[in-house]
């Protein structure tokens, strides 16, 4: 089987860019839960691990 | 979020999990006993909210003697099994006075389990010291202080250590020490990657 060509510094650089799309995601994700109430984010959190 | 930063404590009150109420079974023993412990790593991020969960859960206990230790077994062994021995004195002997962990789960379940260690360094015995004190639901959890545990995720490095600085750092940056913080970052040489990642 033919397997494509890989570049290491192009993929680690695209792993960079979506670890920091996940930071910048968690930023936002941390601004949101100190506006919300209690209730309201830690259901959402019971729910998704649950 | 209602969170509430007094100097001795954090008050936090919400819908538990299933991984806090574990917690909270497993710790309500120990309180019990007056036992020392402390939570640190990826617990308290997700005590705080954070949208994931663990299949171990880390705590420091302070340094027990056998009799101490054998008190506390008996009776977290009517509620949780011990993954490593079903033997009391193993567990003290060959794991724990060995430096090596014991790991607790619900009896029949593997995860998420309870991983119970003494402190072994200066830094973990001034984690158990300076805890910090969490009422959850009225009931008291004790943490790693934050402006330790945010350079000390970093200092792990990994992208989902990292990842959970971030959130603890934006979630809690306007009630933290920043000295303290500052001074963790530069003995865990972590000042770089947070200006880089959390700043």
């Amino acid at each position: 089987m033919k397997t494509p060509p890989i570049n290491l510094k192009e993929l680690q650089r695209l792993k960079e860019e979506n670890f920091q799309d996940r930071l910048r995601f968690l930023e936002k994700y941390a601004e949101w839960v100190k506006k919300t109430s209690n209730k309201t984010w830690s259901k959402q959190q019971r729910d998704l691990i649950e | 979020m209602e969170l509430t930063f007094l100097p001795e404590k954090i008050i936090l009150n919400k819908e538990l999990n299933a991984l806090d109420r574990f917690i909270l079974d497993f710790t309500r023993i120990l309180e019990k006993k007056k036992i020392r412990f402390v939570l640190i790593s990826g617990y308290v991020t997700i005590l705080f909210g954070r949208n994931r969960t663990s299949e171990d859960i880390d705590m420091f206990v302070e340094q027990l003697d056998f009799a101490r230790f054998n008190d506390v077994w008996n009776h977290l062994i009517k509620k949780f099994e011990c993954i490593n021995t079903n033997d009391g004195d193993e567990a003290y002997h060959e794991y724990l006075a060995k430096g090596c962990s014991l790991r607790f789960s619900k009896k029949g379940s593997f995860i998420p389990n309870i991983e119970f260690k003494f402190p072994k360094i200066d830094l973990d015995t001034w984690t158990l010291v300076e805890r910090k004190t969490v009422l959850l639901n009225k009931k008291q959890l004790f943490i790693s202080p934050l402006e330790l545990q945010i350079p000390y995720k970093l200092f792990l490095g990994g992208e989902k250590d990292i990842e959970d600085a971030k959130y603890l750092y934006s979630l809690t940056k306007e009630h933290l020490k920043v000295t303290l913080l500052q001074e963790f970052n530069k003995k865990l040489k972590t000042t770089n990657v947070f200006r880089k990642y959390l700043l």
